[in-house]
């Protein structure tokens, strides 16, 4: 976390104000409504209900096919995530044909995120909008370990990573998971899982470089050691260049970072499975004037599921993950997390479903502060405990399903916090499935809301407060998923989210605008709609399609002073446009094509910007695989996110990249 | 702007936790819709016609149809058709057609043969034109006991097993995309 980019630490300058050329924006807008209008106007429709239409699964290659889980006759549901939502799946496949280099890349592909890239590694990622260097409402689990830092309930994008070859896909919910999923999950849940060990067996060599990625290699070895056991081990390392200022100068922040890590799948019985994996990565990212940012970290994590008779099954899962960051001239920390969690999913007469669970995490975080920006007290140890229960309840001869349920959960800065949801999804017709939902989840406080002060010693501009409360968000959704034809399927997603007790900055003495200090002073509401298609126009040839719109409002609640929040919480596009197109030519060749547009941030006077990837890929015989991607190439360099004074540019990148596998 | 909170006095909450339990008392009603496994396997079943090469003497004509047929018990409801309608492979329009006995199938090129049949599969097999039919069948002993492509389940996914030797019996090539996709198993003794 740089202060000097915090939106806490500095609030957005006039400059910030002003409005964007017109014709810029015009040219954004237009871009998308044509995309639109060639779809074919009214084409209004439908997300994931538990059993996938046909034409999803057909556009699945081979390998995904055999990856997905299937339904035995008794009719157990597939995940828990499949419960009807705004969920948009990336696959393994589509990330490797987008020639993603990096995880925040990969999430570029779910039409329902904004993804904007702040500098060379920091990104700004969020759904439904909220957006910012600290975005605190979207919950991101990586195999079920949650990655958020307890700092500001955000993410550290940087120290991420896994190797991309291993993923098995992406699920992105936009919207609220609380009831599954726990605190923090109020805007999304970005859930990345990785293969088995036994679908990674043989060996995998990969390297390449360009002018952005500038250099990256990775090695998989995979084996069978019984036929119910199987391990894998990778090893991965990535340079990457600067990113630029906006007058064109390197901003000095490029950085490299390498990564190892393994996993071991035991099936000793049908239905009984154990997993354990780990991973440790190190990596150094430079600052202009200033020591290097060093990272480094590591977590070893145990999965335990048992499949019992009559279609319930057990899971038992354990992890533990450290990380460490220091930040010269800002602060370190060494974070360590203890996280439990159990989930029974039992069938209860012949129409329902329960799946209830409790959870149990403990946290150790060590900071030691700089003179920019204090955690007090530096040290802390916090635990964390939840139950939930669920259940889900089909009617209308199995066409319709009922899933209510909730969460509690334990925190030692708020107590209970309770998050309940209902959601309804009913076919109305076999190549249609309509959903509703209703549902509250917080975003609990995190260490910045309660420990937080700036500069480290008195005077304090900026201070936390000991009565910070959750954020609290009451979600209204309404969703449409159509398979219109065997090549087309069509979703719409829309919402209102009302929030309330969002978090503020009230000045101490105004009309003075410093000292502040955060308190719940803000009330707010968002509202949008996130369209997708995906037309199989032949065998091998493949277009998706997806586009937002969203607006964000908030405002001080009588009695808050604040007047600067509601523009620094509103850095959110209203819309944006993701176009793919994915063909397969002469066996061995393919062409991926990828654009995006996305409007204007108009606080922060980031212009609206259209982008475009290319890949080519050539695998002349199974082990070789060459390509060649081009990123943001409409560009020399564009700006994605940030206030005019501190923003960073991202350049137009090339790449080629050498796979070899057996 | 008040916030939409919606509180439902307590009252409500006994009756609508009775109606809940009671929707779900009654014995739950059947529906002609197939379990996701057979979605699955009939995907499954249009990547086998785009991955496995028939000789063209193995079509009536050259715009006569790819017939997936299906002997014995259906699983699959209406999701096979579904699943391939409007689908080419190899420049030959698919259609599924259904057998009552294994006499009955002449033209055919991809038959699965249904979990019903496993107790006489072997003349079942037997009872089949010689060449260009690729047998598709559910269990873990389908494909060593002469069957070309079994599905089996593990851990709740679909794995494939492949007996190399009937598909050379029956004259068909299947791909190496397909192979390296699934176990190979023997022996090469083909049951016709």
């Amino acid at each position: 976390m740089k202060p000097a980019r915090n939106p806490f630490l500095s609030p957005p300058s006039a400059a910030g104000r002003r409005r964007t050329p017109p014709a810029r924006r015009r040219g954004a807008v237009l871009l998308s409504l044509g995309a639109l209008l060639a779809l074919g106007g009214p084409a209004l429709s439908a997300q994931t209900a538990p059993v996938r239409p046909p034409g999803e699964l057909k556009k699945m290659s081979l390998e995904e096919l055999l990856d997905i889980e299937v339904t035995s006759v008794s009719k157990r549901p597939e995940k828990l995530s499949g419960a009807p939502s705004a969920i948009q799946v990336i696959t393994a496949d589509d990330i490797r044909r987008a020639g993603a280099a990096s995880l925040p890349e990969a999430l570029r592909l779910a039409a329902n995120l904004e993804v904007a890239q702040i500098d060379s590694r920091q990104w700004a990622i969020a759904a439904r909008g909220f957006n910012n260097t600290t975005t605190n409402k979207l919950l991101v689990l990586i195999d079920g370990r949650t990655v958020y830092t307890p700092l500001y309930a955000g993410v550290f994008w940087d120290a991420q990573d896994t190797l991309l070859e291993d993923l098995a896909q992406i699920e992105v919910i936009s919207g609220p998971g609380a009831t599954q999923w726990g605190a923090n999950a109020v805007n999304g849940v970005i859930n990345i899982t990785t293969k088995s060990a036994k679908d990674t067996i043989g060996t995998l060599l990969l390297g390449g470089g360009g002018t952005e990625a500038q250099g990256f290699g990775g090695l998989r070895y995979g084996a069978e050691i019984r036929p119910d056991l199987h391990y894998r081990v990778y090893a991965k390392t990535a340079r990457a260049g600067d990113s630029a200022l906006p007058a064109g100068a390197d901003a000095g922040d490029a950085w490299h970072r390498t990564q190892a890590g393994f996993r071991l799948d035991w099936e000793p019985a049908a239905g009984d499975q154990f997993t354990l994996q780990g991973d440790l990565y190190g990596g150094a990212i430079a600052q202009p004037a200033l020591a290097d940012v060093k990272i480094g970290g590591g977590n070893l994590l145990g999965r335990w599921s048992r499949g019992l008779p009559g279609g319930s099954n057990l899971k038992l899962q354990l992890y533990f993950d450290r990380t460490h960051r220091v930040v010269p001239g800002s602060f370190s920390e060494d974070l360590d997390f203890y996280d439990l969690d159990f989930q029974h999913h039992v069938a209860v007469g012949a129409r329902h479903d329960v799946v209830w669970g409790f959870g149990y995490r403990l946290m150790d975080d060590d900071v030691s502060n700089g003179p920019t920006l204090a955690f007090l007290p530096p040290q802390v140890r916090r635990e964390w405990f939840n139950v939930f229960v669920e259940d889900r309840l089909r009617f209308l001869e199995d066409r319709a399903q009922l899933t209510a349920g909730a969460k509690l959960e334990h925190n030692e800065y708020t107590g209970f916090e309770i998050q309940p949801s209902v959601r309804l999804d009913w076919s109305v017709a076999d190549n249609r499935t309509l959903w509703a939902a209703v549902s509250r989840a917080v975003r609990t406080p995190s260490r910045i809301d309660r420990e937080l002060v700036s500069p480290a010693a008195p005077p304090y501009l900026l201070s936390s407060s000991p009565n910070f409360a959750s954020e609290v968000l009451l979600a209204y959704e309404l969703g449409l998923r159509m398979q219109s034809s065997p090549r087309l399927t069509l979703s719409l997603a829309t919402f209102f989210h009302d929030y309330d007790d969002l978090r503020s900055l009230e000045p101490v003495a105004p009309p003075a605008p410093f000292p502040v200090v955060i308190a719940n002073g803000l009330e707010g509401r968002s509202y949008g709609a996130e369209f997708t298609a995906d037309w199989r126009a032949t065998a091998a040839w493949r277009w998706q399609l997806g586009y937002n719109e969203l607006r964000v409002d908030s405002r001080p609640k009588p009695g808050s002073l604040d007047r600067t929040s509601t523009r620094s919480q509103n850095l959110d596009p209203h819309r944006q446009l993701l176009l793919r197109s994915s063909v397969g030519f002469a066996g061995s060749w393919e062409f991926d094509a990828t654009l995006r547009a996305v409007a204007p941030i108009e606080f922060q006077a980031v212009p609206g910007y259209a982008e475009l990837d290319l890949r080519l890929g050539w695998r002349p015989v199974p082990e070789w695989e060459f390509s060649l991607v081009g990123q943001n190439l409409l560009h020399r360099r564009h700006a994605e996110f940030g206030p005019p004074g501190s923003r960073r540019e991202i350049e137009r990148g090339v790449y080629g990249k050498l796979t070899w596998r057996r | 702007m008040a916030p939409l909170i919606f509180r439902p006095p307590l009252c409500w909450i006994a009756p609508l936790a009775a109606a809940w339990l009671l929707l779900g008392a009654g014995p739950a009603a059947l529906r002609a819709q197939a379990p996701p496994e057979y979605q699955v396997k009939a995907v499954f079943l249009l990547n086998f016609a785009q991955f496995v090469e028939w000789p063209p003497e193995a079509y009536a004509g050259a715009d006569a149809p790819l017939v997936i047929g299906v002997l014995g018990a259906d699983p699959f409801g209406d999701t096979l058709e579904e699943t391939v309608r409007g689908e080419r492979a190899h420049g030959h329009p698919l259609v599924v057609q259904r057998f009552r006995r294994a006499q009955d199938v002449r033209e055919c090129h991809i038959l699965f043969i249904a979990p019903s049949e496993n107790g006489r599969l072997e003349p079942a097999l037997a009872a089949l034109p010689a060449r260009h039919v690729l047998t598709v069948g559910d269990g873990d002993d389908f494909a060593p006991r002469g069957g070309t492509i079994g599905f089996r389940t593990a851990q709740n996914k679909i794995r494939l097993r492949i007996n190399l030797a009937a598909a050379k019996a029956a004259d068909l090539t299947i791909s190496s995309k397909l192979l390296r996709a699934a176990e190979l198993v023997g022996p090469p003794e083909v049951a016709r």
